[in-house]
């Protein structure tokens, strides 16, 4: 379309002159749509620039993860499409946890008495299997994060085609730029194979979340956890159950909620059986959200 | 606003009747005012306290408003009427925020950042840009069991007092796995709460610690007391001192989280037999700690630093540290004014640790509801401080002897190693100075510290 639109007399339009042809077409295509937002933008590019670095790192520390992001910023990230997917349901996750610690800010409780000791409560009935899965849980949401706090996709998390796919990018990134002799194909083949191999022995927030759902055994139980996660706004563990409970994904689920209309949550719900009253604080809190791809763009 | 002096007034009833704005504004904002009640829980008591013990106190303050944290040094005088507050080193930060995730923005490029859950078992472990590595196998691993606990000078855990009061912490110094040898780090944190005010666990930082410098490694003559056991061979000094800390840290650390009855609620009978355990432990600490200074003050070439020293400013210190032992026994201590000054020299430190162990013998031996006294004076080019109680005093056999390692004058209890004299002795006399004892049965003992003095 951007070829189309090229006004006469250029015969190779620049790549940015490219791009932003391309964005306006889509705009006039649906002018009323809502847009990316800046912050939008940034945490999806974080993350796969996340992604990206650690996937490379599976090929060998050796491979210059600076230059390759260089490169694909300049050309275009492979796979793109399939990659916006993952990239943006862990962005928008990331912003509504995000804001909701946020907001919790305001009213936190502070300890400024030291003589004060108090007991940390024990989670009254829950037995030791759901106790260890729900730390299991906890683990690999906590591996969805970098070091510093920035949101990021574990490798054990994505898709295994996806995932190939960037590996096998990368590979054929370092044999253009690298390859002397012939003999790093064979090497960078063997990793590849190495890397998909070491993904499906890893157990990332899916299994997680079913080990959790799996633990509570009871459907009463997993009513009462998910009302517990609601009260606490712990949504990590929220999402999980409802993922676990409707066989879906953890990040399937995750965007399912996010763009969802108040209306829908119940019936997204649905196999958590929750009460509609224990549902209202999660509507509040994605109501609170802006720029959420809902209906109109609320 | 850190260097100014923020002060108010207590009346006897407790009731605030005069304060500096930053001071009002607080109790306004904790719902009180002016002649009511002091709302700041932990001022109020602080002021109870220096009521009830009739002395000056001074402490850390921690409040907060509905923005931010406050933190400030408070002292309490307390006088027939009431007591006056001055409040120095105001400072305030914004209230962190719980569950935020870019909590870690400071992790150091060597360093790691973790979090636990309110049992402190790992939830999560991170490593910075540039840190070559990460403990394996981690996950749900109790964070005193990946982190061998270090105590602090006093000989506590801050990530226990935290965890006891459900609040952030910084310096606890830790040991960790390393890629060849364990490694020195410093953990701090902050609390984290989810919707419903439920301490949920700790998310923060591991910061590698400066690289300790290697002692030079020098011939030993041979111990006169353990005769072949390498005990002045710095290599033994250090082995011992890492394979007994660690262990005994971690006996602590744990027997301090049972008698906490932090993991929920036990017998009562249990939690105190934790407590004993925690006792002993640090007891044990306590003759590592000594037998590392002993071994380090033998060496030859030791050297003590040559401060200019205040041995009144240094006495008020180690009441301060003591103040609150004295009190469990009823003990009072008559120390040297604030205008009591005696110029000295001598190294900061060591001279502390000197007073900390003459002060906590005559603690530790002096009758309930007794008196300590300490005092300042200048004999000549020699300034001196004494320590004198009210104990059951001590023989001249027994003085001939009370200066000679694991001497403890035929007492058994778990007081102490029987170092602390040998070792304040020699420190003593490694700051050119001297330390003398004078006792008679049933007098009482003055211990009294020498240095070269100071003129000013």
């Amino acid at each position: 379309m951007a070829d189309s639109l090229s006004p006469p007399g250029i015969d190779v339009p620049s790549p940015i002159l490219s791009a932003r042809l391309h964005e306006l077409a889509g705009f006039l295509g649906a002018p009323t749509a809502g847009r990316l937002t800046e912050e939008q933008r940034a945490l999806s590019l974080g993350i796969a620039r996340r992604l990206v670095g650690d996937i490379a790192e599976e090929l060998g520390s050796e491979t210059d993860a600076a230059a390759l992001w260089r490169d694909w910023l300049a050309s275009g990230i492979p796979g793109a499409d399939r990659l916006a997917g993952a990239c943006f349901a862990r962005a928008e996750e990331h912003r509504w946890r995000e804001q909701s610690a946020q907001r919790l800010g305001a009213t936190a409780p502070l300890a400024d008495d030291e003589a004060v000791v108090v007991t940390p409560e024990v989670a009254a009935g829950a037995s030791d299997a759901a106790d260890r899965a729900y730390l299991a849980l906890q683990i690999a949401d906590r591996r969805r994060f970098d070091a510093y706090g920035h949101p990021a996709l574990p490798l054990a998390d994505i898709d295994r085609e996806l995932l190939r796919a960037l590996l096998l990018d990368i590979a054929a990134w370092r044999l253009v730029r690298e390859d002397k002799d012939g003999t790093l194909a064979s090497n960078l083949g063997e990793a590849v194979r190495a890397a998909v191999s070491r993904q499906d022995a890893a157990t990332g927030i899916d299994r997680a979340a079913t080990d959790y759902h799996a633990a509570l055994a009871a459907p009463s139980a997993v009513a009462e956890a998910a009302a517990a996660a609601i009260v606490r706004q712990d949504w990590p563990a929220l999402i999980a159950l409802a993922a676990a409970a409707a066989q879906r994904s953890y990040a399937d689920t995750a965007l399912a909620l996010l763009s969802a209309e108040a209306a829908a949550l119940p019936i997204l719900l649905a196999p958590l059986r929750l009460d509609r009253a224990a549902i209202a604080p999660l509507e509040a809190s994605l109501a609170m959200l802006p720029a959420r791809a809902v209906g109109g763009g609320a | 606003m850190s260097e100014r002096l923020i002060r108010g007034r207590i009346d006897r009833s407790g009731g605030l009747v005069s304060a500096d704005t930053p001071l009002l504004r607080l109790q306004q904002r904790a719902g009180s005012g002016l002649n009511k009640p002091l709302a700041l829980p932990h001022l109020a008591r602080l002021v109870a306290l220096a009521q009830r013990l009739q002395r000056d106190i001074s402490r850390p303050l921690y409040a907060a408003d509905d923005h931010s944290d406050v933190h400030a040094v408070v002292r309490v005088i307390p006088d027939a009427e009431g007591a006056s507050i001055e409040i120095s080193d105001w400072r305030t930060r914004p209230i962190a925020v719980p569950q935020a995730p870019a909590a870690t923005d400071n992790v150091a490029p060597q360093g790691w950042s973790w979090e636990c859950d309110q049992q402190l078992r790992m939830v999560a472990l991170r490593r910075g840009a540039e840190a070559p590595f990460v403990p394996e196998n981690w996950e749900a691993r109790s964070l005193s069991e990946l982190f061998e606990l270090q105590p602090d000078a006093e000989g506590r855990f801050p990530v226990l007092q935290a965890l006891a009061r459900q609040s952030r912490f910084t310096g606890q110094r830790v040991r960790a796995e390393g890629p060849g040898d364990r490694i020195s780090m410093t953990l701090s944190a902050d609390a984290l709460f989810d919707a419903t005010g439920r301490f949920t666990g700790f998310r923060g930082i591991a910061a590698l610690d400066e690289a300790e410098e290697d002692e030079p490694a020098a011939s030993m003559p041979t111990d006169p007391v353990f005769g072949s056991l390498p005990l002045s061979d710095p290599q033994f000094g250090r082995r011992i001192d890492g394979a007994l800390r660690g262990p005994l840290s971690r006996i602590i650390a744990t027997a301090e989280t049972i008698s906490g009855q932090f993991d929920g609620p036990i017998r009562a009978d249990y939690a105190r037999y934790a407590g004993d355990i925690a006792h002993a432990g640090r007891h044990l600490l306590g003759l590592v700690d000594d037998l590392a200074d002993l071994q380090n003050i033998e060496r030859p070439g030791f050297k003590a630093a040559a401060d200019e020293i205040d041995l009144g400013d240094l006495a008020r210190r180690a009441v301060g540290l003591l103040g609150m032992k004295a009190e469990e026994k009823g003990i009072r201590i008559d120390a040297p004014r604030v205008d009591d000054k005696m110029p000295a020299t001598g190294e900061f430190r060591r001279v502390l640790q000197v007073l900390l162990n003459l002060l906590g013998n005559a603690i530790r031996y002096s009758p309930d509801n007794s008196q300590i006294w300490i005092r300042v004076d200048r004999d000549g080019d020699r300034a001196m401080v004494t320590v004198a109680d009210q104990g059951q005093g001590i023989s001249s056999e027994q003085q001939a002897v009370v200066f000679e390692k694991f001497e403890r004058l035929g007492r058994t209890d778990s007081g102490g190693s029987g170092l602390g004299l040998y070792i304040a002795r020699r420190l003593a006399r490694a700051m050119d100075g001297e330390l003398t004892v004078e006792s008679a049965p049933g007098q009482g003992a003055r211990f009294t510290l020498s240095l070269p003095a100071r003129d000013v």
